[in-house]
């Protein structure tokens, strides 16, 4: 049951389910997505995986990865902007949470980055392909940990269009990181590389905590937690 | 009158500075006046009672419903209204198409009884001719009067609207103020502004912050009647009054403490509202 014009809780109409609501936002949301930017990123990140093809008639592992790793990252950073929203103080009174609606805009952003991954990975020939698994797996955590870093960005400022400090922020660790992080952890190895494994079993790793982090800022506070007594 | 929100003891920090500090008050059906010098906690308050932020420590209930919880605060959303003090659109939504999606967000489901809707409070806010237009090509008062709308869609008992007239002309204001005075009938509305004239025109009641604090509570006419007897005019601008200026008739108006013989004149709101104020800060520096 549906609630009509000026009825309200109070007159005992049941509000309708979750399910409905999010069939009914569907489109909007689909529409209020930074779908043009999403766009552009997705396109230079292609254009980064093709350059090992463009450049050379006889492309080697070592410029597939790169190009392949350049590439998520790349596509990581245009998934930053995903979460924007121009309306968030204008709706951040409204019954419908704002963890449905954020997932609702990760979840129609989904199958667009699958397709884009799919593309990235086939431009690179198959004879000097990083293995597909686990490279789906570095672009899978770079993905979610920028979205995750949105979200944390959402829940701990008022700021309703974090995106670009958000991929400014994602963009200098991911730049940092191969230099600052201990050689052994492996992340930024080659597949020849005897720590290849280990190195993707901290890239699970990082999955695991970008979700965590993801679950644990999209739900808005009903209380205000302090670290320090004030 | 019949209390329709009731706030016990609200206080919320940032950091070192207190934004809201044991505030408490019960608003009814009407319009009632949130005034306050920047970084009062007028906001705060808003965005407080609004559940958009939540508080350090206090309660609050919205027509019957506490916050508290996640059920609670979804309770409360579906009788609010917010028209925040910087209203962001989506820019290639049509004035339609975002109300439209604030009804949705509001749960507002069944489509043609929604579509309706939208309408009706398009219609209310006088936007029903441009309602096809994008967002991105409406003048400000335009985009405001969406803001209004999507805040009233769906009938909400209590609207919180913070500073809904600043930025807008004198025309705008004015369309504004009717659309508020409409809007208060039969709910309870909090206005938060700078303009006391809003306040002396729209509200049975006004609250006065300062400090995170609430300073007065009460009506209109009582506030003006703080300056009853302090508010005189002179040839020339009295150096012990608290303020003064010369008005367009090339008399000085000054308002505090007038000397004896003062030619002392009818005060306003705002006179009331600057006492107020100069008097929490005399406590202040006692």
């Amino acid at each position: 049951m549906t609630r009509e014009s000026g009825e309200t809780e109070q007159a005992g109409v049941q509000p309708p389910s979750t399910a409905r609501v999010l069939a009914q936002l569907t489109r909007p949301v689909l529409r209020a997505l930074p779908v043009r930017g999403l766009a552009a990123t997705a396109a230079v990140a292609l254009l980064i995986a093709a350059l090992p093809r463009l450049l050379s008639d006889e492309p080697d592992q070592w410029s597939a990865l790169i190009a392949l790793r350049a590439a998520a990252l790349t596509f990581a950073l245009g998934l930053a902007f995903v979460l924007d929203d121009p309306a968030r103080d204008l709706t951040s009174s409204v019954p419908t949470r704002r963890i449905l609606r954020t997932t609702l805009r990760v979840a129609l952003v989904a199958p667009f980055a699958a397709a884009w991954w799919t593309a990235a990975v086939l431009l690179i020939p198959s004879k000097i392909r990083p293995p597909v698994g686990d490279m789906t797996l570095e672009a899978a955590a770079a993905a979610v940990l920028s979205l995750a870093a949105a979200a944390a960005a959402l829940r701990f400022t008022a700021e309703p269009e974090p995106g670009q400090r958000v991929a400014a922020g994602f963009l200098v660790i991911a730049l940092v990181s191969p230099l600052a992080l201990p050689n052994d952890w492996g992340m930024y190895v080659s597949p020849t590389e005897k720590q290849w494994g280990v190195g993707h079993d901290h890239w699970a790793m990082v999955l695991v905590g970008a979700v965590a982090v993801w679950a644990a800022c999209g739900p808005e506070p009903v209380r205000r937690r302090r670290l320090i007594p004030t | 009158m019949t209390t329709t929100v009731s706030a016990a003891g609200l206080s919320l920090r940032y950091g070192l500075t207190t934004a809201l500090d044991d505030v408490s008050l019960r608003l009814t059906e009407g319009v009632t006046g949130l005034l306050g010098p920047n970084g009062a906690g007028k906001t705060t308050l808003l965005r407080v009672l609004a559940t958009a932020v939540p508080a350090d420590e206090g309660t609050f209930t919205v027509l019957g419903h506490d916050p508290r919880t996640p059920a609670g605060r979804q309770e409360t959303r579906r009788v609010l209204g917010y028209l925040p003090q910087t209203p962001g659109f989506h820019p290639d939504f049509s004035a339609f198409d975002f109300v439209d999606y604030v009804a949705i967000l509001k749960e507002l489901t069944d489509r043609t009884a929604r579509h309706n809707e939208v309408r009706r409070v398009l219609a209310e806010v006088d936007l029903s001719d441009v309602r096809g237009k994008r967002i991105k090509k409406l003048s400000g008062g335009m985009r405001q009067r969406v803001a209004l709308a999507a805040a009233l869609v769906g009938d909400p008992g209590f609207l919180v609207l913070d500073e809904p007239t600043v930025g807008l002309d004198p025309e705008q204001r004015m369309r504004f103020r009717e659309l508020i005075a409409r809007a208060g009938e039969g709910r309870t509305v909090l206005l938060s502004t700078h303009q006391t004239e809003d306040v002396a025109m729209l509200c049975h009641r006004v609250v006065v912050m300062a400090a995170g604090r609430v300073r007065f509570d009460g009506t209109p006419a009582e506030l003006t009647a703080r300056a009853a007897g302090r508010v005189w005019s002179s040839s020339e601008r009295d150096p012990n009054a608290k303020a003064g200026w010369r008005t367009g008739l090339g008399v000085f108006r000054n308002v505090g403490d007038p000397p004896p013989g003062a030619e002392l004149v009818e005060p306003t709101l705002e006179d009331g509202y600057l006492l107020t104020l100069d008097g929490m800060h005399a406590e202040a520096t006692a």
